[in-house]
């Protein structure tokens, strides 16, 4: 009995330490966003600062809002419109029995794996045509583009666990696709729809490569915001740390949501909790 | 009533119809514009030049093929690192699973794998500061050696990308491969435990077999990212020092909107699609696979 305690609180502290070790980079930038330019510098460095210092924030907010709020825009607009293509899809590849389901849902899913450096130069043309470019628009699109075969794929998986009986027992009594979809399939799923919702944000919320090809100025999301700063020549750490935290606030708050569909996420449905 | 097909129809066509013009055309016309001399900035002037740009990139370009030995240099070593120290930790956290706390710290754990990649490379340059960073400081209190601009150098600069990659993802593998080894069943373990097995034989006769098809889920699913990775090398070493951190997107990136030559990043572009391609078939394969299993191999 006692060697299994001991075993435990020897495994307990390894895994505390291993905690450590992926926390203390996020909450040291935590810390240096309530540096001033004096704290940043010095030496021994200010292991805790003063946490009623909050100018780089203010200063960031006041200069970056815009760019915050078009972030916020894109994210959300390109979450929901995913979901608007991407329900109905996974509904129709998971219970209509048609030739070639398969073939299309591979298809689908390997869109996903496609680099996204590999579109960017056409898509750059096709939007500049359509005088599109440096717009939220765009962005919203290639977004959509991007996160519907992950948005399938998963919500794909959840309607696999909605009982076919339920399904086959209301086309018997007449209902339409439609009413099954919007009545039966979408109220069981109500979970894991919430899942896919989260996980498109966050995919949203973290992209940087087409933002940085599509956006010159209006249209720039946060992230290109923050990295703008750090092209600087003199790059004020405060202010950069600030910004970093404000951009991690929402994967980590979402992360909290996930918890337990996170590896099932992250497979595309394929590994199950 | 819309008829039975025209119901299905309104299911899936508009999806299909998206994805054809936002996903399909631009990898087509990647393809296509990869055989033209062009640029960016003016392209009404493009001319057709056949099979040039690629014979350039892999024949005679002093960079690309740098740049393809270094995406895979960081993702084989990125990937190993992550399967080893995944695995450690997912048994860590394996046997004390029925401890309460273990849960919040396996929360906290997970963290870094939804953080903006972006966020992830600025924390660790934020760090890696040779004048303010941390890291420098440990460095010389504890170990007494000199800081030094870690990014500036090609070995360190290489060895930090690869940390930091790793850093982000390891937690990945380590929730992967603990819900492969939640999948073994208890029987296994009081079989082995009967018979008197110790902890090696536990793990290379029944945990390693037993997870191998997530290993690959998770080495194929990382191998896509990898291939292209950019936010990172953008903001810490934007391919420096010299080519020594130049990975395959980040070459397209430069190429394509610093000198414009869209032509000969266009078929950079293509060589990057087909790699992803052939590893993208094996993924889907698997994927389903896995799939069709339960999660069981």
């Amino acid at each position: 009995m006692k060697a299994s305690v001991r075993k435990n609180v020897i495994l307990l502290f390894l895994a505390t330490l291993i905690t450590f070790v992926f926390l203390a980079p996020n909450l040291w930038m935590l810390f240096g966003s309530f540096k001033n330019q004096n704290a940043m510098f010095a030496l021994p460095p200010v292991w805790i600062p003063d946490f009623t210092y909050i100018k780089n924030f203010t200063i960031m907010l006041s200069e970056s809002y815009r760019y915050l709020i078009n972030s916020i825009i894109v994210t959300i607009c390109s979450t929901i419109v995913s979901l608007i293509f991407s329900l109905p899809t996974a509904f129709g590849l998971t219970f209509f029995k048609f030739k070639g389901r398969y073939f299309l849902a591979d298809w689908i899913l390997s869109t996903r794996m496609l680099p996204p450096v590999a579109a960017a130069v056409p898509l750059f043309i096709l939007f500049k045509y359509l005088n599109l470019l440096d717009s939220l628009f765009a962005l919203i699109i290639v977004y959509t583009a991007f996160n519907i075969p992950f948005a399938v794929w998963v919500s794909a998986s959840f309607f696999k666990k909605i009982p076919i009986d339920l399904i086959e027992a209301s086309r018997i009594e007449g209902a339409s696709w439609f009413h099954i979809f919007l009545k039966i399939a979408l109220p069981l799923s109500k979970g894991g729809i919430a899942t896919v919702a989260i996980f498109v944000f966050i995919f949203s919320w973290n992209e940087f490569l087409i933002a940085l090809f599509f956006t010159v100025s209006e249209s720039r999301t946060f992230p290109i915001f923050i990295s703008a700063q750090v092209s600087q020549a003199q790059i004020i750490w405060g202010n950069v740390a600030a910004a970093t935290v404000i951009q991690s606030i929402p994967p980590i708050l979402l992360t909290i949501f996930l918890q337990k569909n996170i590896v099932s996420g992250l497979t595309l449905g394929a590994v199950k909790n | 009533m819309l008829s039975e097909k025209i119901q299905k129809l309104l299911f899936i066509l508009p999806t299909c119809l998206f994805l054809l013009i936002i996903s399909i055309f631009p990898f087509l016309y990647s393809v296509y514009l990869s055989f033209f001399q062009a640029k960016l900035t003016k392209m009404h002037k493009k001319f057709f030049i056949g099979w040039e740009n690629y014979y350039v990139l892999l024949f005679e370009d002093d960079v690309f093929p740098t740049a393809i030995k270094n995406t895979f240099v960081i993702a084989f070593s990125s990937i190993t690192i992550e399967i080893i120290l995944g695995f450690i930790m997912a048994k860590i956290f394996f046997e004390i699973r029925h401890i309460k706390f273990s849960n919040t710290l396996r929360t906290i754990t997970i963290m870094p794998i939804m953080l903006t990649p972006l966020c992830v490379g600025l924390v660790f340059l934020y760090i890696l500061n040779p004048t303010l960073g941390i890291f420098s400081y440990i460095l010389e209190t504890v170990f007494g050696i000199e800081p030094f601009a870690y990014l500036g150098l090609s070995l360190p600069a290489k060895i930090s990308v690869i940390a930091i990659n790793s850093w982000q993802w390891t937690p990945f593998m380590m929730i992967l491969l603990l819900a492969g080894l939640m999948t073994v069943p208890n029987e296994q373990y009081e079989a082995a435990k009967i018979d008197g097995a110790n902890w090696f034989h536990v793990m290379t006769k029944i945990e390693i077999p037993s997870i191998l098809s997530f290993v690959l889920l998770g080495i194929v699913l990382r191998l896509i990212d990898c291939i292209r990775l950019f936010d990172i090398i953008y903001i810490t070493t934007r391919g420096g020092p010299g080519i020594s951190t130049e990975v395959m997107a980040f070459f397209t990136y430069r190429t394509e909107f610093r000198s414009f030559q869209i032509g000969s990043g266009s078929a950079s572009a293509v060589i990057i699609l087909i790699i992803s391609l052939i590893v993208t078939t094996i993924a889907v394969t698997l994927l389903r696979r896995v799939e069709k299993n339960e999660g069981l191999s």
